[in-house]
């Protein structure tokens, strides 16, 4: 399966991949997006079966991205990876489609939780 | 002046506890010690703001050595092979985690900015009309390490 990582800091990048790897997920294939446009972009280009996105990101929002992705007719899971959780946040999630909602500083078995009813 | 204290040096605590567990110390034997001196120096800091309904910033501070440990822990390599960008993506990345746990804790509709990271102590940020209303001073490994909260005034309250 190929894995979409959409985060504008590269530290969390590597962590999000690093912890994946510990979770077991460490086969698939991962793609890497900087900012909310290119995360769009790579969803569109790439046809990633699972997103894994911040929210709070440089020239969108990961809500704005999923909310484009849905208003595009893409049904891809998607899903966040975010420091910042509010109710208000998580109800916009749930509301524009999110199929997940992962607090950082997350762990391996977070993501085995979160992970493996999608990845198997 | 009373304020209320949204955040306490306690909550922040638990916060750092986390990160600490998660990335730093995940084994438990290097932990951040408090041990309340707020006058202790710092070398780098890193800041990110909170807007909307309420008005404020976290900063995160520390030793340069302390700052190229914690890169070393995010990104898996070796202190000595930590380089610039590293410390300074690192230090954004703990001011952000730590100012969303935060967040969590503010009433409704606040924004938090991106992380802002000063290469130099944090006696070097001026937070004109605000205030620290907690803040975690400690130690790890001997190195001094901070995180403060600061609440701006608000404008009908400096009138």
């Amino acid at each position: 399966m190929k894995i979409l990582i959409a985060d504008d800091s590269r530290v969390m990048r590597q962590i999000v991949t690093r912890t994946l790897r510990q979770a077991g997920f460490g086969d698939h294939d991962l793609v890497e997006a900087a900012d909310g446009q290119e995360a769009l972009d790579k969803t569109i280009a790439e046809s990633p079966d699972l997103v894994i996105s911040d929210w709070n990101m440089p020239e969108m929002t990961g809500v704005e991205v999923l909310r484009k992705l849905r208003a595009a007719g893409n049904d891809v899971k998607f899903g966040f990876v975010t420091s910042e959780c509010t109710p208000e946040m998580m109800q916009a999630a749930e509301a524009a489609g999110s199929a997940f909602f992962i607090v950082k500083p997350f762990t391996a078995d977070r993501f085995d939780e979160v992970f493996s009813p999608i990845l198997g | 002046m009373s304020v209320e204290v949204l955040v306490s040096a306690d909550d922040l605590t638990e916060m750092v506890d986390q990160v600490w567990l998660s990335y730093l110390d995940p084994e438990g034997i290097d932990p951040l010690v408090a041990t309340g001196d707020e006058k202790q120096p710092t070398e780098v800091h890193a800041m990110v703001s909170i807007t909307g309904s309420w008005h404020g910033h976290l900063v995160y501070a520390s030793s340069t050595a302390a700052a190229r440990k914690a890169a070393a822990g995010f990104l898996a390599m070796t202190v000595d092979e930590v380089g610039e960008e590293d410390v300074t993506d690192v230090l954004g990345e703990l001011a952000n985690i730590v100012g969303g746990n935060v967040k969590a804790m503010l009433p409704d509709g606040c924004f938090l900015s991106l992380p802002t990271v000063i290469m130099a102590p944090e006696s070097a940020s001026h937070h004109p009309s605000a205030h620290r209303i907690s803040g975690l001073y400690g130690q790890w490994a001997g190195e001094p390490v901070s995180i403060s909260m600061w609440q701006s005034v608000k404008p009908e309250a400096g009138k």
